[in-house]
């Protein structure tokens, strides 16, 4: 390797390493948050058979599974100005990797949900427990134990997906090392080293990964 | 103590039951006896509402209620009086043993933690797993569960408890020990109404039997003399089956 090209890829790694922990953790971060709230309150309306809210979100699940991401960050970026509705570009990345992620993790909550033992409702109502109760204590928290290596899954192909909100002028690490690029004309070099980091993140993610499932597989250490 | 009368249920366009009578004094031990598929589980399912019936009332310390329109105020009312044990447990699974039996102390009853605590840790005593207090569903064995889930049931200090085939998914040394806890509760006054198919309970612990059959009940007579001078024909039948085995 050329000390040219070396100088160049120890010169850049802070430019795109620094972007990654501004920009894409927080979006990945942020985004992940909302999404988890959406994808439980949706489960749960599914779950417990709400009227109208269950459509709803399963209007919300159709519509944002069934269309590109791309195509969803592009019109909530360049599209909704037509309606006069400017969002800045780190807002309306969360925004729609919020709305995106809910939905996928809304279907990973409810099947979750589903696959709890209906004997574990039945016992909460008969120590005089109420469905909200059971729910919460008893039901929710094993549906979320069962989900939760779909859920770390869901979360990892997120973070590398924010690399899309580069389309919309988010200068997250993809972005940082296409202006690299510009000047460098080194593309092979830099889209590796940009790869590299996203490594090192979803590395990191799988390790917290494993660590939350030791931690959450105390009552399932033994089964069988 | 709890009666119900004429309950009707079906499934789809199936009658399950065909307007049932069954009544419980208190202290009584109720065995309800019945080939698979003559409604007894489905009996005890609607008396504590995991099943709503079609017709039927149920009378309960006193007071008379509509089966099929029956509140869910009054229904919890009435749950909180009331214990069921399940065939299969139905423990907890992400809560421990104790766990299991303070959550219907704690958050049903909303009584302060030592305090349930003290119970439960008093409730496992009894039915022998105090050692086992922290131990999840998934580390303990069949008979340790039905254990825990009778203690469960006791903790709440109960009316009548509901025993739905507490011994059926269990083989013959763990029947032997939950039995023995059942044994226990009924020479203390305990009032039980139990699905069964354990014939040495119904004959030597409950005081009385019901024989169900296709949704309807046939007889229903004190232990003793359902097994010793049966009226009906089918239950001549039944007992003399049985006794083959």
């Amino acid at each position: 390797m050329s000390e040219r090209l070396w100088g160049i890829l120890v010169d850049s790694f802070p430019k795109i390493l620094v972007p990654g922990l501004t920009m894409t953790l927080p979006l990945t971060a942020i985004a992940f948050a909302f999404a988890m709230v959406l994808a439980i309150f949706m489960a749960l309306v599914q779950f417990a058979n709400v009227p109208v809210l269950k459509q709803l979100s399963r209007f919300h699940i159709w519509v944002f599974r069934g269309t590109p991401l791309l195509l969803q960050l592009m019109l909530i970026f360049y599209g909704l100005p037509n309606l006069g509705i400017l969002i800045e570009p780190f807002p309306a990345a969360v925004l729609v990797f919020s709305l995106n992620e809910g939905a996928y993790c809304a279907e990973i909550v409810r099947a979750a949900l589903e696959a709890v033992p209906s004997g574990q409702l039945e016992a909460g109502y008969c120590v005089g427990m109420s469905y909200l109760q059971t729910m919460r204590r008893i039901v929710l928290p094993q549906a979320m134990r069962t989900a939760f290596p779909s859920l770390a899954n869901s979360l990892i192909a997120m973070m590398k997906d924010t690399s899309l909100a580069s389309t919309i002028t988010v200068t997250e690490m993809l972005m940082a090392s296409q202006r690299i690029i510009a000047r460098t004309y080194e593309p092979l070099a830099l889209y590796m080293e940009a790869g590299v980091i996203y490594l090192l993140f979803s590395t990191v993610l799988t390790k917290l990964q494993q660590i939350g499932e030791k931690k959450l597989g105390a009552y399932t250490a033994k089964e069988g | 103590m709890v009666e119900v009368k004429s309950i009707q249920k079906s499934f789809g366009g199936t009658e399950v039951l065909k307007g049932v009578d069954l009544k419980v004094e208190q202290g009584d031990v109720v065995a309800i006896l019945g080939p698979s598929g003559s409604g007894k589980t489905t009996l005890l399912r609607c008396m504590n509402f995991l099943e709503r019936a079609q017709s039927g009332q149920l009378i309960f310390d006193g007071r008379t209620y509509d089966l099929h329109k029956i509140t869910k105020k009054e229904i919890a009312q009435i749950r909180r009086k009331t214990a069921f044990v399940f065939q299969n447990y139905n423990l907890f699974l992400n809560k421990t043993a104790l766990q299991n039996v303070t959550e219907g102390l704690t958050i049903a009853r909303k009584m302060d933690k030592a305090k349930a605590e003290e119970i439960a840790r008093g409730a496992l005593e009894k039915v022998g797993l105090s050692d086992r207090c922290d131990y999840y569903p998934s580390q303990l064995s069949g008979g340790q569960q039905q254990r825990v889930a009778i203690a469960r049931a006791l903790a709440v200090d109960p009316e009548i408890i509901y025993f739905d085939e507490p011994t059926s998914a269990l083989d013959p040394e763990l029947t032997g020990e939950v039995l023995t806890v059942m044994r226990k509760l009924a020479e203390e006054g305990m009032t039980m109404l139990v699905v069964t198919h354990e014939m040495g309970f119904a004959r030597n612990v409950s005081s009385k039997v019901v024989f169900m059959e296709d949704g309807v009940v046939v007889e229903s007579a004190p232990s003793k003399e359902f097994f010793e001078n049966p009226r009906s024909e089918r239950t001549r039948e039944f007992i003399r089956l049985i006794q083959q085995e």
